[in-house]
C-alpha cells in the first residue's frame, strides 16, 4: 500500500509537480473553474435580461459592453463558462470513454475483432463529423446540454481510438503482458490492468486534449445552429453576434471576448495534454508516435 | 515482387470500396431513419398539399418501394453517377448542384492547403533546428493557442480587419452579384481571387499550426535516428546533413498528411464557407440540412465519402514508391 501512494506520488511529481507547462495549464483552468462555479456573483447582472441601450460600447457600467438586444455581455461571458466547460468536459469524458475501450479492444485483440472496429473507425472518419453530427441532431425534437454532450462524445472518439490501439499494439509485445499472460490473466484483465496502467500518461494526454476539441466542437454546432437554444454559451454568443452582423457594426466588443475565451480554456487543456505526451515520449526515449 | 505489388495493390483497393460501400449504405439509411416523407414535403409546399401530386411524387422517388428495393435502386442509381433530384430546388438534380458547388470548394481549399504546407515545412524546419530556441518556443506556444481558436472565429476576425475596418476585399459570396458574362477573363480571375482571399487566409492560419507542430516533430524524430549521427560523425556539413537526408524523409509523412487532408478538407470547410457565403460544398450541406434536402445531403456526403476514401488510397498506394522501408503488406 505504501508503494503504491509513493508510486502514485512520484507520477504526479513527474507529470504535473515539476512541469511548468502543465502547471500553468491547471492555474488557467481552475481560474475558469472558479468563475464557472460561482458565476450567479460574479455576473453584475442576469445575462439573458434585456435592459440596456443596444450596441452600447464597453464603459464602466458594462465592462464588455451590450449586444443588440440590450444584454449585458460580460454577464453572458461569466455564466456561458458553465456551458461551455460542463460541455467540453463531460463530452471529453466521453470520447475518451469510448476510444480507450475501443482502441484497447481494437489493439490487444487484433484479428477479426480490430479489423472490423477500426473499418468502423475509417467508415465514420470518411463522412463530415460535423455535418453528420448536425444530421444525428435533427433526429432529436430539441437539444439539451446532456444531448448535445453524448452527440459530440458519439462521433469524436474515432481519432483517439486510432491513438490507443496504435499505443496498444506496441505495449502488448512488452514483457509484462506476456507475463500476466502466463500468470493466467483473462483478456479484459491484462488489457485494464496491465497495459491500461502503462499508457496512462497517455490515455490522460489524449483525454485532456479531447476536451479542447469538444469545445471546439460544441462551438462549431453552436454556430451552425444546434444546441440548446435557451443556453448562452461562448460559441452561441459568437452565432449570435454573426447572425446579428456584429461585425458591420463594428461590434468587436461581442466577438473578441467569447473567442479568446474558447482559445485560452483550450490552449490550457492542449498544455497539459502535450507536456504530458513530452514527460512520457521522454520517459521511452522519444519513441512515441501518435 | 511485381506478384507482391499486385496483390498489395487489390487488396488495398477492395479494402477501400469496402470501406465506401459501408459510408454509402450509412448514406442510404441515415435520411430513412429520420422519418418524415419528402414527397408529402414537396407536394405542401409546390401544389398546396394535393394528396395526388404527393402519391405521384412518391412513386417517382421510389419510395413506395420497399426498403431493400430502394436499396438496389439506390446503389444502382449512384453506379450510373445519378444522385437524385433535389427536393428543395425541385427538379433541379442533385449532381448539377454539386457541380457548381465542388470547383469553388476546391479552389479555397486547394489553394490553401498548398501554401499552408508550404510554410508550415519552413516554419517547422526552423523550429525543429533551433529547439529549445525562443523562436521555437514561440511557434509552439502560438500553434497550440490557433489549434484551439474555432475555425470560424478566426474566419470572422479576418472578416472584420480585412473586409470591414480596411475594406480591402469583398465580405461575402464568390463572384459579385449580376455579373454578366461579357466581362473580360482577366477581371474575372481578378474578382474571383479577391473574393477567394479571405476564405483561403482563414483556412492557411488555421490549417497552419497543426501542421507546423507535425512538421517539426518529424524533423526532431529523424534527427535521433542512426544514419543522421553517422552522418554527423563522417563530418557531413548541417545543410548537406538537411537537405540530403533529413529533409527528404521528414517529407513523408506530411506527405500522406497532404493526401489526407485533402480528402477531409472538402467536408471541413463548412463553418469557413458559412461566414463568407461562399457557395462550395459545406454551404450547400448546410442550407439542404436547413431545407431537410435528403437527396442533396446524400449526394454531398456521398462525394465527400468517395474524396476522402480516393485520398486515403492514393497515398497507400503511392507511398512505398516514396519509402522503400515500407513493406508492402
Amino acid at each position: 500500500m505504501n508503494r503504491e501512494k509513493s508510486e502514485g506520488y512520484a507520477m504526479l511529481q513527474k507529470y504535473i509537480l515539476s512541469n511548468t507547462k502543465a502547471k500553468i495549464g491547471i492555474g488557467i483552468i481552475v481560474v475558469f473553474a472558479l468563475v464557472a462555479i460561482f458565476a450567479p456573483v460574479l455576473a453584475p447582472y442576469n445575462p439573458k435580461a434585456i435592459e440596456f441601450v443596444p450596441w452600447e460600447k464597453p464603459s464602466a457600467q458594462h465592462l464588455l459592453g451590450v449586444n443588440s438586444y440590450g444584454q449585458d455581455i460580460l454577464s453572458q461571458v461569466i455564466h456561458g463558462t458553465r456551458v461551455t466547460m460542463i460541455v467540453g468536459i463531460f463530452a471529453g469524458l466521453l470520447t475518451s470513454l469510448i476510444g480507450v475501450f475501443v482502441g484497447l479492444v481494437a489493439g490487444y485483440k487484433g484479428g477479426m475483432t480490430g479489423e472490423i472496429l477500426m473499418r468502423f473507425v475509417d467508415v465514420l472518419l470518411s463522412l463530415p463529423s460535423l455535418a453528420l453530427m448536425i444530421v444525428v441532431a435533427s433526429f432529436l425534437k430539441s437539444m439539451s446540454i446532456r444531448s448535445t454532450v453524448v452527440i459530440i462524445g458519439a462521433l469524436s472518439w474515432l481519432w483517439m481510438a486510432r491513438s490507443i490501439r496504435s499505443q496498444t499494439m506496441t505495449e502488448s509485445k512488452r514483457d509484462y503482458v506476456d507475463a500476466a499472460k502466463a500468470l493466467g490473466m483473462n483478456s479484459l484483465e491484462i488489457m485494464f490492468r496491465e497495459i491500461l496502467p502503462n499508457i496512462f500518461p497517455v490515455v490522460t494526454a489524449n483525454m485532456v486534449m479531447v476536451i479542447t476539441s469538444s469545445m471546439l466542437t460544441e462551438a462549431s454546432m453552436s454556430f451552425l445552429g444546434i444546441g440548446d437554444p435557451s443556453l448562452v454559451s461562448w460559441g452561441k454568443m459568437l452565432s449570435v453576434a454573426f447572425d446579428n452582423s456584429a461585425i458591420i457594426y463594428g461590434a468587436w466588443w461581442w466577438m473578441i471576448p467569447p473567442g479568446l475565451c474558447i482559445a485560452t480554456l483550450g490552449y490550457s487543456f492542449m498544455l497539459i495534454g502535450n507536456s504530458f505526451l513530452d514527460t512520457y515520449s521522454n520517459d521511452r526515449g522519444g519513441a512515441v508516435k501518435l | 515482387m511485381r506478384n507482391m505489388n499486385l496483390s498489395y495493390f487489390i487488396r488495398r483497393l477492395f479494402s477501400a470500396l469496402l470501406t465506401l460501400w459501408i459510408a454509402l449504405t450509412i448514406n442510404f439509411l441515415l435520411p430513412r431513419l429520420m422519418g418524415g416523407n419528402p414527397a408529402d414535403f414537396i407536394a405542401s409546399q409546390t401544389a398546396m398539399g394535393s394528396p395526388e401530386y404527393a402519391e405521384a411524387l412518391s412513386r417517382q422517388f421510389g419510395l413506395d418501394k420497399s426498403l431493400p428495393e430502394q436499396y438496389i435502386l439506390y446503389l444502382g442509381q449512384l453506379l450510373k453517377g445519378n444522385l437524385g433530384v433535389s427536393y428543395s430546388i425541385f427538379p433541379v438534380t442533385v449532381s448539377s448542384i454539386i457541380i457548381k458547388a465542388i470547383p469553388w470548394t476546391l479552389l479555397i481549399v486547394l489553394t490553401s492547403t498548398l501554401i499552408s504546407f508550404a510554410i508550415a515545412w519552413v516554419l517547422g524546419t526552423l523550429a525543429a533546428l533551433k529547439k529549445g530556441s525562443s523562436f521555437d518556443n514561440v511557434v509552439v506556444g502560438v500553434s497550440f493557442y490557433i489549434q484551439s481558436t474555432p475555425y470560424f472565429f478566426v474566419g470572422m476576425l479576418i472578416l472584420m480587419a480585412f473586409g470591414y475596418y480596411l475594406d480591402w476585399f469583398p465580405m461575402s459570396h464568390a463572384l459579385p452579384p449580376g455579373l454578366s458574362g461579357d466581362v473580360p477573363w482577366y477581371k474575372l480571375i481578378g474578382s474571383v481571387a479577391r473574393h477567394a482571399f479571405m476564405p483561403v487566409l482563414s483556412l492557411i492560419v488555421v490549417s497552419l499550426a497543426g501542421r507546423m507542430v507535425m512538421m517539426r516533430s518529424n524533423i526532431l524524430q529523424i534527427f535521433s535516428e542512426d544514419y543522421i549521427t553517422l552522418a554527423q560523425a563522417k563530418g557531413l556539413r548541417r545543410g548537406t546533413i538537411l537537405s540530403k537526408y533529413a529533409l527528404r524523409n521528414a517529407l513523408l509523412p506530411s506527405f500522406t498528411g497532404l493526401m489526407l487532408s485533402l480528402g477531409t478538407a472538402v467536408g471541413g470547410a463548412i463553418t469557413t464557407e458559412m461566414i463568407y457565403s461562399y457557395p462550395g460544398i459545406g454551404l450547400t450541406i448546410m442550407n439542404a440540412i436547413h431545407n431537410q434536402d435528403y437527396p442533396l445531403i446524400q449526394g454531398c456526403f456521398a462525394i465527400i465519402a468517395v474524396c476522402v476514401v480516393g485520398m486515403n488510397l492514393l497515398a497507400d498506394l503511392i507511398y512505398p514508391f516514396l519509402d522503400p522501408r515500407v513493406s508492402l503488406k
